[in-house]
C-alpha cells in the first residue's frame, strides 16, 4: 500500500465501541422519523382525488432533473436569489452525496463486499470538492440571511391581500421564525463541519497522513493554522473534535428528521410537482368527469393528489404573489396565499391518521386556511402565477376548481350570474340577438362569405367582442378588408357562432361551457375549411388547446401569424411606413398562455414603428384585467384597475405615441383606462390591425382600374 | 307538504320582428323563450320555504303549454323543484289568464298544495290575473304583489307584506292553503348551472292531458276565455322633429313649440 492509499477519512477514531453503537441507534432514530413523516405526506397526498397523468414516466423525470439542474426557472426575475440557491443547492448536494458515500462504503460495500474506495487521491479530490462546497453553501445561506435581514424584498412580507391585520393567520409570524431556523441550521451544520475539520487535523497533526494532505482541504486547514497559532494543541483539539462530532452529527441527523415536517420538505416536493407539471395547465383545463357528482371543490379532499402535493411544493418565494394583477391592484388575492392557506388547510385536516367529518374539510369560507369567495372572484386567470412559478405550482386550475362550487352554489355577483344567462340564452355575452352576429360585415363594400353554405380556405372565428362591440367591430371591418385586399379566400360562421366560451370556463361555468364548446364544434365541423384565424386570443387560446378535448381538432393561428404570412408572401405590402414610437400589450392568451410573443413585434417592425418595451413584457406581461370572466364584472369603485395600472406604465414611456393591443377585450379595457387616467392626448390605444391599415393603404382605386 | 308553484315560459322580441300574418300575435320565429322573471322569484321562495323547513316539503312547478316549455320547467328543477307539470292540448291554444287560470286551479284540486305560489304578472302579455283568477276558481283566499312572506309549511296561517303605490305595504295575515302572487325582489333567485340543468333532466316532468285533471275542450282555448285579441300592432311613431337653423331660429322656434302646448293645455 502506498503512502497516499492509507489516506482515508477519519470516521470514529478514538471512539468507545459504545459510543459508536450510541450515534448508530440515533440516526436509525432519525431515518424512522424521517420515514414516518415521508409516509404521512404520502398518506395525505394519497387522500385527494384520482388523477392519471400523461406522458412517460422517465421524460418527466428527465425534465424535471434538468430543470433543478440547471435552476432554470429558479434564476427567473431574480436572479441573485437563483444564484445563491445554487450555491446552496449544489453545495448542499455535494456535501450530501459525500456523507452518503461514506455511508455507503462503510456500512454497507466494504462489511458486505469488502470493497473500499474511499482512500487515496480519490479521497483527497472529493475532500478538496467537499471543502468547496462548503464554502459555496455558507456563501449561498449567508446572501439569503442579507436579502430577508435586510434587502427585505416585498415579495418575501407574509401579510397578506385577503385577511386584514389582526386576523389568525395574516402575517403568518410562524412562516419567518421557520425560515430563519431554516437558513441557521444549515449555516451552523455547515459552519461546524470547518471547524471539526480543523480540529481534527490539529488534534491528528502528529499523523503524516492527516497532516500532511490536509491542504486538499485548504479552508479547514486553514483553520487549523489558526488553532495551532492561537495555541491550541492536539490534546484540546482532540476533545473538542470529540464534542463537536457530536454535535455537528446531531444536528445534521435532526435536519434530516425534520425534512418532511418542515419547509426542507420542498427538496423533495418540489422536485416532485416539477415532475407532475403540465405544460398546459391553465391554457387546457380539466373537464369534469361523468361520474364526479359535485362539480369543483368542495372539501380539501376533492383536489387531486397532485394539487395538494403544489400546495407542499410551494417554497413562498413570492415571485406569483409579485406577478398577480390582482395583488398589484390591492385586491384580496395573493395566488401564494391561497395556496399556502390551503397547505395549512390540508397539514391541518389530513395528516393526522383518520380524516375529520366532511364539515371539517370545507375549503370555502373565511377561517383560517379557507380562501373566501372575494378572493377567488378577483383572480383573473391571467397566468402570470403559473407562468413564473418556479416549481410548477398550478395555482390557475386550483382557482377555477374552487369556482365551480361556487358557480354550483351560485355563489357569484349578480351581474356574472346575468352573463351567464345571457350567454346561456342567446349565446354571446352582449345579450344580442343571434342573427345579428355578422351585422358588422354588412357595410363593408364586399360580400363576406358564409362559411357554412360554401367552402373557404379561411375560417374567422369572429368572437365575441370583435362581432359585437362597436369600437371593435370597426377593426373586424378593417381586418375583413386587408383579408379581401390580399385575396384571402375566407367566411364566417354569422349565427351559427357562440361565444368560444374561453372565459366561462374560467368563471368555472363548465355545463355552459360545455354547451357552447359543442355548439362550436359542431358547426365549424359542418363548414368547410383549411384553417382557421381569429382576432381574438380568448377564442384562439379555447380552440386550439380545450376544443380538441370536445372533438374539435382545428388548425387555428391568430390573426397577427396570417398576417406576418400574407406580408411575406407580398400580398400585403407596407407602402406607408409608420414612424410611431409605440409600446406593445401581450395579451395573456396570446403571449404567456400561447407564446405569441413574435409576431406581433415583427408586424410592428415591419411597419416601421419603434418598439420600445414596457418593463412587464412578454411573459411577464400585466393582465389587463379582463380575463376569467372579470370583464363582466365591475372592478370595485375607487381602487385601481388592473388596465390604469398598465397604462401608467406605458405612459412613463418619454414621447409614446401609440399603445399597441391585439386583443379586442385589451381594445375596450385599455381606451378606458387611458380616458379614466387622465392620459387621453398624450398617447392613444390602438389595434395593431389599424396600424397595419395605416402602413398599407386600402387598394380599392387599382382594384378598380384592374 | 307540498307548494305548487305556477310558472310560465314567456316571450322576448328579438332585435327585428315581424307579426304574425293573422296579425294578432308576434311570428314566433322572433321570439326568444325564457323562464318569467317573476317566476323566477316565486320558485325561488318555494325552494327557500322548503330548504328552511324540517319536515319534508315538496316543491311541483306547474305550467300549461307546448313540450317547448320543457326547457323552463327544467330550469325550475335545477333549482330545486321536486317535479315538474306540463298540461298541454291544441285546444288551449288561444287561451286568455282565464282559461289558463281554469286549468291551474284543475290541477290544484288535483294536487292539493299548501300552498300556492304564482309570478304577480308575465313580462309578455302583463294581465297580473293569471293567479289572482286561479284564487277564483278554487275559492280560495288570495293576496297579490306579495314583496315578504313568513310562512311554515303546514301553519294555518301566513304573515305577509304587500307592496302598494306610493310605498306603502300592507302586512297581511292570510289563512291557508292560499295562492300568492310573488313581487320581484321578494329574494335573490339561485343561478342554475348548465350542469344542473342537464342533471334536472333525469327528473321527470309529468304531461297532463285536459281530460287528466277533468276539463274539457269547452273549458279552454277560445271558448273557455272571456277575452280575445283583435290586433296587435306597432303604433304610428311619436311627432318627433328636427328644428333646423341656427341657434337663434332654433332657439325661437322651440320657445314659439312651447307657447303652443302650453296654450293646449291652459
Amino acid at each position: 500500500m502506498s503512502r497516499t492509499d492509507a489516506v482515508t477519512r477519519i470516521l470514529f477514531e478514538a471512539f468507545g465501541a459504545a459510543e459508536v453503537r450510541t450515534f448508530y441507534l440515533i440516526g436509525y432514530a432519525a431515518i424512522a422519523v424521517f420515514c414516518y413523516g415521508f409516509y404521512v405526506q404520502v398518506r395525505k397526498y394519497r387522500r385527494g382525488a384520482a388523477l392519471a397523468l400523461e406522458g412517460g414516466i422517465w421524460s418527466r423525470f428527465g425534465t424535471m432533473l434538468s430543470t433543478v439542474l440547471s435552476h432554470r426557472t429558479l434564476r427567473r426575475r431574480d436572479r441573485a436569489a437563483g444564484a445563491a440557491h445554487r450555491l446552496i443547492f449544489y453545495g448542499f448536494l455535494l456535501l450530501f452525496a459525500g456523507t452518503a458515500t461514506i455511508t455507503l462504503e462503510y456500512d454497507i460495500l466494504e462489511p458486505l463486499f469488502g470493497i473500499r474506495f474511499w482512500h487515496g487521491e480519490f479521497y483527497l479530490v472529493f475532500s478538496l470538492v467537499l471543502d468547496l462546497a462548503g464554502v459555496a453553501l455558507i456563501l449561498g445561506l449567508l446572501y439569503m440571511m442579507y436579502r430577508r435581514g435586510w434587502l427585505k424584498p416585498p415579495k418575501l412580507d407574509y401579510a397578506r391581500p385577503d385577511r386584514v391585520a389582526g386576523d389568525a393567520d395574516f402575517n403568518r409570524p410562524q412562516y419567518r421564525r421557520e425560515d430563519w431556523a431554516f437558513l441557521w441550521l444549515l449555516l451552523i451544520i455547515a459552519c461546524t463541519g470547518y471547524v471539526l475539520e480543523a480540529a481534527r487535523l490539529v488534534w491528528l497533526q502528529a499523523r503524516p497522513d492527516v497532516w500532511d494532505t490536509r491542504w486538499w482541504s485548504p479552508l479547514g486547514a486553514l483553520l487549523a493554522e489558526g488553532m495551532r497559532a492561537s495555541g491550541l494543541d492536539a490534546r484540546s483539539a482532540g476533545w473538542v473534535r470529540h464534542s463537536l462530532w457530536w454535535f455537528h452529527g446531531l444536528i445534521a441527523l435532526l435536519l434530516i428528521a425534520l425534512i418532511p415536517f418542515t419547509k426542507v420538505k420542498h427538496i423533495f416536493t418540489s422536485a416532485a410537482s416539477l415532475m407532475v407539471r403540465d405544460p398546459l395547465a391553465a391554457q387546457r383545463l380539466a373537464r369534469i368527469p361523468e361520474s364526479q357528482p359535485q362539480p369543483g371543490v368542495a372539501k380539501i379532499t376533492d383536489f387531486n393528489w397532485k394539487q395538494l402535493l403544489n400546495l407542499d411544493a410551494c417554497t413562498k418565494c413570492g415571485r406569483c404573489h409579485e406577478a398577480c394583477p390582482a395583488r398589484a391592484v390591492g385586491a384580496p388575492l395573493s395566488p401564494r396565499d391561497v395556496i399556502l392557506s390551503l397547505r395549512d388547510f390540508a397539514q391541518a385536516t389530513l395528516e393526522s391518521g383518520r380524516i375529520p367529518d366532511a364539515a371539517e374539510l370545507d375549503v370555502h369560507g373565511k377561517a383560517p386556511g379557507q380562501v373566501a369567495m372575494e378572493t377567488l372572484w378577483s383572480c383573473r386567470t391571467c397566468m402570470a402565477c403559473v407562468e413564473i412559478c418556479p416549481v410548477a405550482v398550478e395555482h390557475v386550475p386550483i382557482i377555477v376548481q374552487m369556482r365551480r362550487k361556487l358557480v354550483e352554489d351560485g355563489a357569484m355577483d349578480p351581474l356574472l350570474t346575468k352573463t351567464l344567462q345571457t350567454i346561456h340564452k342567446t349565446g354571446n355575452s352582449f345579450g344580442e340577438s343571434k342573427r345579428k352576429r355578422g351585422a358588422w360585415s354588412k357595410p363593408l363594400p364586399f360580400a363576406v362569405k358564409d362559411a357554412r353554405k360554401q367552402p373557404v380556405d379561411v375560417l374567422w372565428f369572429v368572437g365575441d367582442y370583435a362581432s359585437f362591440d362597436p369600437r371593435n367591430q370597426k377593426v373586424s371591418q378593417i381586418f375583413a378588408s386587408l383579408l379581401h385586399e390580399a385575396q384571402v379566400d375566407f367566411g364566417i360562421l354569422y349565427d351559427g357562432e357562440s361565444n368560444a366560451g374561453n372565459d366561462v370556463r374560467r368563471v368555472g361555468e363548465e355545463g355552459l361551457y360545455e354547451v357552447l364548446a359543442a355548439a362550436n364544434v359542431n358547426a365549424m365541423t359542418q363548414a368547410s375549411f383549411k384553417s382557421v384565424v381569429t382576432t381574438d386570443p380568448h377564442s384562439f387560446n379555447t380552440i386550439r388547446n380545450e376544443y380538441p378535448d370536445f372533438g374539435g381538432k382545428f388548425e387555428i393561428e391568430h390573426y397577427t401569424t396570417l398576417a406576418q404570412r400574407l406580408f411575406a408572401e407580398g400580398r400585403l405590402q407596407v407602402t406607408k411606413p409608420l414612424k410611431y414610437r409605440v409600446t406593445f400589450h401581450d395579451p395573456c392568451h396570446l403571449g404567456r398562455f400561447n407564446k405569441g410573443y413574435d409576431a406581433p413585434r415583427e408586424l410592428l417592425k415591419l411597419l416601421g414603428c419603434e418598439l420600445i418595451e414596457m418593463g412587464r413584457c412578454k411573459a411577464n406581461s400585466f393582465c389587463c384585467g379582463a380575463g376569467g370572466g372579470r370583464i363582466w364584472v365591475p372592478d370595485p369603485v375607487g381602487s385601481e384597475k388592473p388596465a390604469q395600472n398598465r397604462i401608467k406604465e406605458a405612459a412613463a414611456i418619454p414621447g409614446l405615441e401609440v399603445y399597441v393591443v391585439s386583443c379586442p377585450k385589451d381594445l375596450t379595457m385599455f381606451e378606458d383606462a387611458l380616458k379614466t387616467t387622465g392620459n387621453e392626448g398624450k398617447f392613444v390605444v390602438k389595434e395593431l390591425i389599424e396600424l397595419i391599415r395605416e402602413a398599407v393603404p386600402a387598394r380599392l382605386t387599382q382594384e378598380a382600374n384592374a | 307538504m307540498k307548494i305548487l308553484v305556477a310558472v310560465k315560459q314567456v316571450a322576448a322580441l328579438d332585435e327585428d320582428f315581424a307579426i304574425r300574418d293573422d296579425g294578432r300575435d308576434i311570428d314566433p320565429d322572433f321570439l326568444i323563450r325564457d323562464l318569467n322573471e317573476w317566476d323566477d322569484f316565486s320558485l325561488e321562495e318555494a325552494v327557500k320555504i322548503k330548504e328552511a323547513s324540517a319536515q319534508p316539503v315538496e316543491v311541483v312547478a306547474l305550467s300549461v303549454g307546448s313540450d317547448e316549455v320543457d326547457e323552463s320547467l327544467r330550469k325550475c328543477l335545477a333549482k330545486g323543484a321536486d317535479r315538474a307539470l306540463r298540461v298541454w292540448d291544441t285546444a288551449i291554444e288561444d287561451s286568455d289568464s282565464i282559461a289558463i287560470a281554469r286549468v291551474l286551479a284543475a290541477v290544484a284540486k288535483r294536487e292539493a298544495p299548501d300552498m300556492l305560489f304564482a309570478g304577480v304578472q308575465s313580462s309578455d302579455q302583463s294581465f297580473a290575473s293569471t293567479g289572482i283568477a286561479t284564487a277564483a276558481f278554487l275559492g280560495w283566499p288570495h293576496a297579490a304583489v306579495v314583496s315578504n312572506l313568513e310562512y311554515a309549511p303546514g301553519a294555518k296561517l301566513a304573515l305577509l307584506r304587500r307592496e302598494l303605490e306610493g310605498g306603502l305595504l300592507h302586512e297581511v295575515e292570510i289563512q291557508c292553503p292560499a295562492v300568492l302572487t310573488i313581487q320581484l325582489g321578494i329574494n335573490t333567485p339561485r343561478y342554475a348551472s348548465l350542469r344542473s340543468i342537464k342533471q334536472a333532466a333525469a327528473k321527470p316532468i309529468e304531461v297532463l292531458s285536459l281530460a287528466d285533471v277533468g276539463l274539457s275542450a269547452a273549458d279552454v282555448g277560445v271558448a273557455g276565455s272571456l277575452s280575445r285579441v283583435r290586433r296587435m300592432y306597432v303604433p304610428d311613431k311619436g311627432r318627433a322633429q328636427l328644428i333646423e337653423g341656427d341657434a337663434a331660429h332654433q332657439a325661437a322656434r322651440l320657445a314659439e313649440i312651447i307657447r303652443e302646448f302650453k296654450g293646449a293645455a291652459a
